[in-house]
C-alpha cells in the first residue's frame, strides 16, 4: 500500500470508492503534497460507504446466552474429567472468578451426528440434527472472567463498557436495508433489556446506529414497541392530522427556502407513519402459521429466534437475540439440574431456526452466531456448580457463506484452557465482518484523534471455516 | 507542514544522550535529513529520485545513480556536499533553495569525522506508514503547532464596508468573506432575533408579548438591553450549565452500576453548583481550579465542595474483589484514563490519552507525560464530603466513615461466597460485616448534607493475597505511577514523576508537582502555562454552541488530527481578549451576539451556498434544530405546565407530573431516557465533542404516538376551552406555541380539520389540533 498515486491507480477511483482511495492516497508518502490539501475530505469521511468487497452474508442473527453456557456439557466432550474426577491437578490450577474445587465431570453422554461426526451432547437433540450446518469453534477464549468485562469484550471488541457494539459497527458500515425498520433491533425478554442500553449502545458512532431494543417478553407488539401505535386516533384520523401536519411544516418550509432539516423532519415524519403498520405487521408472531410456532416453541427464546426470522425476512441487518432475562446460563450451583431444564427450550428454538432459514433459502444470506461471554469449569464450584470459564469454551456459526459440519480447535484434556488455533474475540468479530463484507482492518471510524475498528489491532479472520 | 514530518518522526529524546558523535548526527544531521530530502529521497517511495534514499545507513552510503553520496572522511569529495554546497549547476540540493552555511558546515563535520551513523542498515521507515512505529513529533517541533502559540490581540484587518461590523470579530468575519467573494447576509428580522438570543442564551422561546414589546421598541438599545435581561435571568445558568455538563460528561451513574460501583446519589449537587456558577458568571479559569481543587483554594466556602463534582460524578469500573491483582489494576486505570482523556480533550482539546501505550503519534505528547498526569488522579479517590462548615477533623472522619461503609458493603456481598472455601480470608470477610453494620448504624443518623467529590490519597492495589485483591488506599499519600508499558499494568518502566505535559514546559523536564496529588498544580498549568490553548478551546466551544458549528470543527481536538480554525486570527484574538476581560463569559457572550455576523438572517442564498455549502464562512447564521431540552421545555411552555423550581435531586422525566426544565431530569449513563436518546442526547460514558445532529422517524413516531406529547396537548386544549369562537382559539393556540399570530390560510387549514366529522366523532378535536401544533416544525426550528 505504500505505492505512489499513478495514474492507474486513478482510473480506478470509481470501483475503490472514495473513502477507500482517499486512504490509499494519503497512506503513501509520494502522495504528501496532497495530504494537507485532502486532510479534512478524509476526516470528513466517517460515512457509511458499504461492503468493501462481495459479501456472503446479508444479515446476522447473534443468539447470545447471557451468563455463560457449558460448553463441557454441550459440545466440548472430555471423558478425561471423568477419570480424574474430584482431583485437581495442577494444569486446572487457574483463577477464575470465585473458589474452586475438583473436576466435575459432565454426567451429559456424547454422541457423533452428521457426516463428519461431530459430537454434540444429548442436552441438545435438535441441535444435533443440525449439526451439518454448523461451525462448532471448540478453542474460543476471552480476557476477564467477570460478567460485566467479557460481556462487553464479546458486545464490543473491548472490556470498557463505551465502545460500539457489534450490530452499531454493522449499521454504520452497511447502513439501513429497510428505512421502516431499525437496521440494528436488539429483542431481551426484559424492560429496558438487560445491563441496560450498554450492550447494544453506539460509542462514538452516530446514534442512529444504536440498537433499538424490543421487550420480547410481550407478544403483542403494541406493548412491545414504545411509540408505535396511536392509542387515542384510528389510522384515517392520524392520516388526518398528519396531513395538517404536513401541510403546516410545508407552508413554514416554504417561508425559509431550502433547508435540510426542515426537508428531512416531513420526511422522516412520513416514514413514521408507514412505520407504524409495517412494524406491528413484523413484530406480531400470531400472525406465523400454528404449525411454524410449534416448531420454535413458546418460550420467550422461541419467541424471539422466530421473530428475527421474520426481521431478516425485512431487510434488519443485525439481530441480538438474548436468552434472558438476568443471566440464566450463570451455573454456579446445580448445573446438571439447571441445564435439564433449560437446554430444550434453547435447543429446539435455535434449531428451529436454523432448519425455518434454510428451508426458506434464507440461511445462505443469514450468520447466525450462538455463543456467550465464556464457558464454564471443568473444576466444580461448590460441590455441583461451574464457574466462568474465559480460557476455554464454544461458539458456533452456522449459514452466512460459512462451512457446515465441522469443529474447530480444540481445548485441553479437561475443556479449560483453549490450545489448539486459538480463537480470540476479535478473531470471532473479523470472521463476521469478514461475512458482512468488510475488512475488519478497514472499518473504521475517526474518533477523538485516531481510527478506531471493532478489532483494535487483533483479529484474524477464520479462513478455514469459510466455504 | 506538519502534516507530513510526523510521518517521518525524529529520533526519540533518549537519543541525545549518547556519544558525541552520535549525538552530532541525531542534532544536526538527522533532522535536516527528514526535513529536507526525505520527501524525494525515501525507501518508501517506489521511485526515489535519483535513485537515492537517505532514509538509511547503506542507502546514504552507497548513494544513487549518480554513485556514492558520502566517502567518509572526505567532505570534500562527497557528492552529498557538492550537492549542498550549490556550486555545482548540475547538482543543487535541495531544489527549494541552499541551506544555510552552518547546517552545510555540520554536515562537512560530519564526513570528516568519519560520517558515523548510528541508525541499523535498514530503511527505518519501511513500516506501514499508517502505523509509524517509535516515538512522535518531538517536542520541540510541536511547540510550534499553531494551538501551542502565545496569544496576541491583533488589529483588525481591512475590509471595505465600514457600515457592517459591529464588534471587532466582524471584520475578521468580513475579510474571510470577502477573500471567498460572499457577502455578509442582512440582519434578522427581530422576531427572529429574539426568539434566537432568547433561546440561545436561556433555552427558551420568548412570550407572544415579549416579542410584540421587542419589535414596537424603538430604542436603538433594545437588542442591548435584550442582551442583558437574558443574560441577567437564572434561565441562563441552567442552559449554559447544561452545555458544560456535556462537556464534563456528568452524569449520575457509572456504564454498570454493580455493588462496588453504585450510582452517585448525590451527583445533582454538582449540576446546581454549575448552574450557580454560570448565573454568578465565575470567571472561567476560576471554574476551572474550584473543579479540580476548590478544598484547597483561598476563600473555600463549604458550599463550594461541590464542584469537585467534575472528577467526583466520573464514570467508575466495577472492581469485584475476587480478580486478579493485574485485572483490577487494570480497571482502576481504565478509570483513570478516563479522567485523563475527559480533562485533556474536554479543557485543552488534546488527545493525551492516545498516549497511555505509546507516544502521540501526532503531537507533542510524549507516552510518559500521560502517565504523569494519570499519577495525580491514581492519587485522588473519589469520596462523598460535607458542604457545611464543620471541624476539619470529624469531617474527615465522615468522610472515611462513608467510603468504608460502602466500599465494605459492596465487597462483602461478592466476598462472602469465599468464606467456606477460602478459609485465610474468613477472618477478614466475616469483619468486614461487623465494621460496616456498625457504621450503617451509626451514619444512619447523619443529617450533614454530602457532595460527590475527590480526596487526595494514593490508589494502589494489593494483590498480596491469593484469593483476593485488596484496593489500598493511602490519605495524603500520592502515588507517582510507572509507564505501562504497551498501557500494560503487568509491565510496569520507568516511574514519572506527576507533572503537567512537556509541551508547555520550559525545557525538556516538566517540574514535578508538588502539593499533595497535585490536582491543584495541574488545574493551575490548565488555566496557567496552558492558558492561551484553554481559552482557545473554550472560546471555540462557546462560539460553537452560539453558531451550531466551530471555528475549529473539531472542538475536542486541536492536535494535528484535528481541524484548523476556519478564522485563526479571529479565535486568537477573541481568546486573548477573553482572558483580557477577566475569563467572562458573559462577556464573551455579549461580544458575539451583539456582532452583526451573530446577526444575520438565516436564509439559504443559493450563489452562497455554491460557494460555501457548509457556511464555514459565515455568509448566513446557519439555521438548526433545538436540542431535546429546549424542544421540551418549549412545549411544557406552550402548555402551561413548566415549572421554574431551581436545583435538588433530579426527576425521572417518564413522571407524569415531571414538568420541570429538562437540565433537571435524571441522566444515567447506564439507560439514558429513551426520550434523551431519541433526541442525540450524548451517552456520557465518556467526553463527547459535541452533539451529534439526526432527523429520524423514531423521533416523529414520539410526536405523533406518544402520550407525553398527547398529555401536553390536553393541556394546551384546556388553556383555551374558555374562548368563544374557533378564530379566537386558533389565535390563542398560535401565540402559546409559535408566539405570533396565524395566517389566513392557516386558520383556514385549522377549521377545515376542526370540523371533519371523523374527529369530532369520538374525540375531542382540539386536542388533535394542539398536538399538531406542538409537533411542527416551526416550534421545533432554530433561526
Amino acid at each position: 500500500m505504500l505505492k505512489t498515486v499513478q495514474s492507474t491507480q486513478c482510473s480506478n477511483i470509481q470501483s475503490m470508492g472514495r473513502r477507500a482511495f482517499l486512504e490509499r492516497l494519503c497512506g503513501g508518502l509520494g502522495a504528501v503534497g496532497l495530504t494537507g490539501m485532502l486532510a479534512s475530505d478524509l476526516r470528513a469521511s466517517n460515512i457509511p460507504f458499504g461492503p468493501h468487497f462481495a459479501p456472503s452474508a446479508k444479515h446476522v442473527i447473534f443468539l447470545f446466552l447471557t451468563g455463560g453456557p457449558s460448553h463441557i456439557d454441550m459440545f466440548d466432550p472430555k471423558p478425561a474429567l471423568q477419570k480424574y474426577a474430584g482431583q485437581r491437578p495442577d494444569s486446572v490450577n487457574l483463577r477464575t472468578e470465585r473458589m474452586t474445587g475438583g473436576l466435575l465431570p459432565s454426567p451429559f453422554k456424547f454422541q457423533k451426528y452428521g457426516q463428519n461426526g461431530t459430537e454434540i451432547s444429548e442436552l441438545l437433540p435438535n441441535l444435533a440434527g443440525c449439526v451439518d450446518e454448523l461451525s462448532v469453534i471448540r478453542s474460543m477464549y476471552t480476557f476477564n472472567p467477570t460478567h460485566t468485562p467479557a460481556r462487553n469484550l464479546i458486545h464490543s471488541g473491548n472490556i470498557a463498557s463505551t465502545l460500539p457494539t457489534l450490530g452499531a459497527w454493522l449499521s454504520y458500515g452497511l447502513g439501513n436495508e429497510n428505512e421502516n425498520l431499525p437496521g440494528f433491533v436488539v429483542l431481551s425478554p426484559e424492560p429496558g433489556g438487560f445491563s441496560g442500553s450498554s450492550l447494544w449502545r453506539s460509542g462514538f458512532l452516530p446514534t442512529k446506529h444504536q440498537g433499538t431494543h424490543f421487550n420480547h417478553s410481550e407478544t403483542n407488539p403494541e406493548k412491545m414497541i414504545r411509540y408505535i401505535q396511536n392509542n387515542k386516533l384510528n389510522a384515517k384520523i392520524q392520516r388526518d392530522q398528519l396531513d395538517l401536519l404536513t401541510s403546516l411544516n410545508r407552508e413554514h418550509q416554504s417561508n425559509i427556502g431550502e433547508d435540510a432539516f426542515l426537508e428531512a423532519r416531513i420526511e422522516a415524519m412520513e416514514t413514521a407513519y408507514r412505520m407504524q403498520f409495517e412494524a406491528l405487521d413484523v413484530f406480531d408472531i400470531k400472525k406465523e402459521p400454528e404449525n411454524v410456532r410449534k416448531e420454535y416453541g413458546s418460550t420467550f427464546f422461541a419467541n424471539g429466534c422466530l421473530l428475527a426470522r421474520r426481521l431478516v425476512e425485512k431487510g434488519v441487518r443485525y439481530i441480538h437475540v438474548f436468552y434472558g432475562p438476568g443471566q440464566p446460563w450463570d451455573d454456579h450451583k446445580d448445573i446438571n439440574k439447571n441445564l435439564r431444564n433449560r437446554c430444550p427450550d434453547m435447543d429446539q428454538a435455535a434449531a428451529a431456526l436454523l432448519r425455518d432459514l434454510k428451508q426458506r433459502g434464507l440461511l445462505e444470506e443469514t450468520l447466525v452466531v450462538w455463543g456467550g461471554e465464556f464457558g464454564r469449569t471443568p473444576v466444580s464450584e461448590s460441590g455441583n456448580g461451574r464457574d466462568h470459564n474465559p480460557f476455554g469454551f464454544t461458539m458456533w456459526m452456522a449459514g452466512g457463506g460459512i462451512k457446515g459440519g465441522m469443529t474447530y480447535g480444540s481445548t485441553d484434556d479437561f475443556g479449560f484452557q483453549a490450545v489448539e488455533n486459538r480463537v480470540s474475540v476479535h478473531d470471532l468479530h473479523a470472521t463476521i465482518l469478514n461475512q458482512l463484507g468488510f475488512d475488519h482492518e478497514h472499518l473504521t471510524y475517526r474518533y477523538a484523534g485516531r481510527d478506531f475498528r471493532l478489532t483494535d489491532v487483533h483479529g484474524r479472520v477464520l479462513s478455514e471455516l469459510i466455504r | 507542514m506538519i502534516s507530513w514530518i510526523i510521518l517521518l518522526f525524529l529520533p526519540g529524546l533518549t537519543a541525545y544522550a549518547q556519544s558525541p558523535e552520535t549525538e552530532h548526527f541525531e542534532r544536526k544531521i538527522r533532522p535536516i535529513l527528514l526535513k529536507h530530502c526525505v520527501e524525494c529521497h525515501s525507501s518508501q517511495l517506489d521511485n526515489p529520485m535519483g535513485g537515492f534514499r537517505v532514509d538509511s545507513k547503506i542507502a546514504l552510503l552507497s548513494g544513487g545513480v549518480s554513485g556514492p553520496a558520502i566517502i567518509p572522511k572526505q567532505a570534500d569529495e562527497s557528492l552529498l556536499i557538492k550537492a549542498l554546497r550549490y556550486k555545482d549547476p548540475l547538482l543543487k540540493m535541495p531544489p527549494s533553495g541552499k541551506l544555510p552555511d552552518r547546517v552545510i558546515r555540520d554536515f562537512e563535520i560530519w564526513i570528516s569525522n568519519g560520517a558515523l551513523d548510528p541508525r541499523s542498515d535498514k530503511p527505518d521507515l519501511s513500516k506501514s506508514p499508517k502505523k509509524p512505529a517509535g516515538p512522535g513529533t518531538p517536542i520541540a517541533e510541536g511547540r510550534k503547532w499553531w494551538a501551542f502559540q502565545p496569544l496576541v490581540e491583533l488589529p483588525p484587518p481591512d475590509h471595505n464596508q465600514k457600515n457592517w461590523p459591529q464588534k471587532k470579530l466582524d471584520a475578521f468575519v468580513l475579510a474571510k468573506l470577502q477573500e471567498n467573494g460572499l457577502e455578509p447576509s442582512p440582519y434578522a428580522d427581530p422576531h427572529t432575533l429574539i426568539r434566537r438570543a432568547s433561546l440561545d442564551l436561556t433555552g427558551l422561546p420568548p412570550s407572544y408579548k415579549e416579542i410584540e414589546d421587542f419589535v414596537l421598541d424603538p430604542s436603538p438599545n433594545a437588542y442591548k438591553e435584550l442582551i442583558e435581561r437574558l443574560l441577567a435571568s437564572p434561565r441562563y445558568g441552567e442552559r449554559w450549565g447544561r452545555h458544560w455538563l456535556d462537556v464534563a460528561r456528568w452524569a449520575e451513574d457509572h456504564p454498570t452500576n454493580e455493588s462496588t460501583n453504585q450510582p452517585h446519589e448525590f451527583a445533582w449537587r454538582y449540576r446546581d453548583w454549575v448552574i450557580e456558577a454560570f448565573n454568578k458568571d465565575i470567571p472561567y479559569d476560576r471554574f476551572i481550579r474550584m473543579q479540580f481543587a476548590a478544598d484547597l483554594l483561598p476563600n473555600f466556602k463549604p458550599a463550594d465542595m461541590r464542584a469537585l463534582g467534575y472528577i467526583g460524578n466520573a464514570p467508575v469500573y466495577h472492581k469485584d474483589p475476587r480478580l486478579s491483582r493485574d485485572v483490577i489494576e487494570t480497571l482502576a486505570s481504565d478509570d483513570w484514563d478516563e479522567r485523563v482523556d475527559a480533562v485533556s480533550r474536554g479543557l485543552l482539546g488534546l488527545t493525551v490519552a492516545c498516549a497511555r501505550c505509546h507516544d502521540h503519534k501526532f503531537d507533542p505528547i510524549t507516552n510518559e507525560d500521560y502517565y504523569g498526569l494519570a499519577g495525580v488522579f491514581a492519587s485522588q479517590w473519589l469520596v462523598r464530603r460535607p458542604i457545611v462548615d464543620m471541624n476539619p477533623k470529624v469531617a474527615e472522619k465522615l468522610i472515611w466513615d462513608y467510603e468504608r461503609l460502602y466500599r465494605l458493603k459492596g465487597q462483602h456481598r461478592l466476598l462472602r461466597t469465599l468464606s467456606t472455601v477460602a478459609k485465610e480470608v474468613h477472618p477478614q470477610i466475616k469483619a468486614m460485616k461487623t465494621d460496616f453494620e456498625a457504621l450503617e448504624k451509626l451514619l444512619a443518623e447523619n443529617k450533614i448534607p454530602l457532595t460527590h467529590a475527590v480526596i487526595d490519597c494514593g490508589v494502589w492495589i494489593d494483590g498480596s493475597t491469593p484469593t483476593v485483591t485488596w484496593i489500598d488506599l493511602h490519605p495524603n499519600k500520592s502515588r507517582d505511577l510507572p509507564v505501562f508499558i504497551g498501557g500494560n499494568v503487568s509491565n510496569p518502566g520507568k516511574v514519572v514523576p506527576r507533572r503537567f505535559l512537556t509541551v508547555f514546559s520550559e525545557g525538556l523536564t516538566p517540574d514535578p508537582f508538588k502539593k499533595g496529588s497535585g490536582r491543584l498544580d495541574l488545574a493551575n498549568k490548565i488555566v496557567g502555562v496552558a492558558g492561551p490553548l484553554t481559552s482557545r478551546v473554550w472560546v471555540n466551544r462557546v462560539w460553537g454552541w452560539h453558531f451550531g458549528e466551530h471555528l475549529v470543527r473539531t472542538p475536542s481536538d486541536f492536535g494535528v488530527q484535528g481541524q484548523k480554525p476556519t478564522h485563526p486570527q479571529l479565535l486568537d484574538d477573541l481568546a486573548a481578549r477573553f482572558i483580557k476581560n477577566g475569563w467572562s463569559l458573559k462577556w464573551l457572550h455579549r461580544e458575539i451576539m451583539l456582532s452583526a455576523t451573530y446577526r444575520q438572517a438565516s436564509r439559504s442564498i443559493k450563489l452562497a451556498k455554491q460557494v460555501d455549502p457548509t457556511n464555514q464562512w459565515l455568509w448566513r447564521k446557519s439555521p438548526g434544530r433545538l436540542d431535546v431540552e429546549a424542544w421540551r421545555d418549549t412545549i411544557l411552555q406552550a402548555s402551561g405546565e413548566l415549572n421554574f423550581n431551581m436545583g435538588g435531586p433530579s426527576e425521572n422525566i417518564d413522571l407524569k407530573n415531571s414538568t420541570r426544565r429538562s437540565v433537571y431530569s435524571k441522566i444515567s449513563r447506564s439507560l439514558l431516557h429513551p426520550l434523551l436518546q431519541l433526541y442525540d442526547f450524548p451517552v456520557a460514558t465518556q467526553h463527547k465533542p459535541k452533539r451529534q445532529v439526526t432527523t429520524t422517524p423514531l423521533q416523529q413516531l414520539f410526536v405523533l404516538n406518544s402520550k407525553w406529547m398527547q398529555d401536553r396537548a390536553e393541556r394546551l386544549a384546556e388553556r383555551v376551552a374558555d374562548l368563544e369562537n374557533s378564530t379566537a382559539k386558533i389565535t390563542s393556540l398560535y401565540r402559546m406555541t409559535l408566539a405570533r399570530n396565524p395566517k389566513a390560510s392557516e386558520i383556514d387549514l385549522a377549521l377545515k380539520f376542526l370540523k371533519n366529522p371523523d374527529l369530532n366523532h369520538n374525540r375531542r378535536p382540539w386536542e388533535e389540533y394542539a398536538q399538531v401544533l406542538l409537533g411542527s416544525s416551526e416550534l421545533a426550528y432554530l433561526d
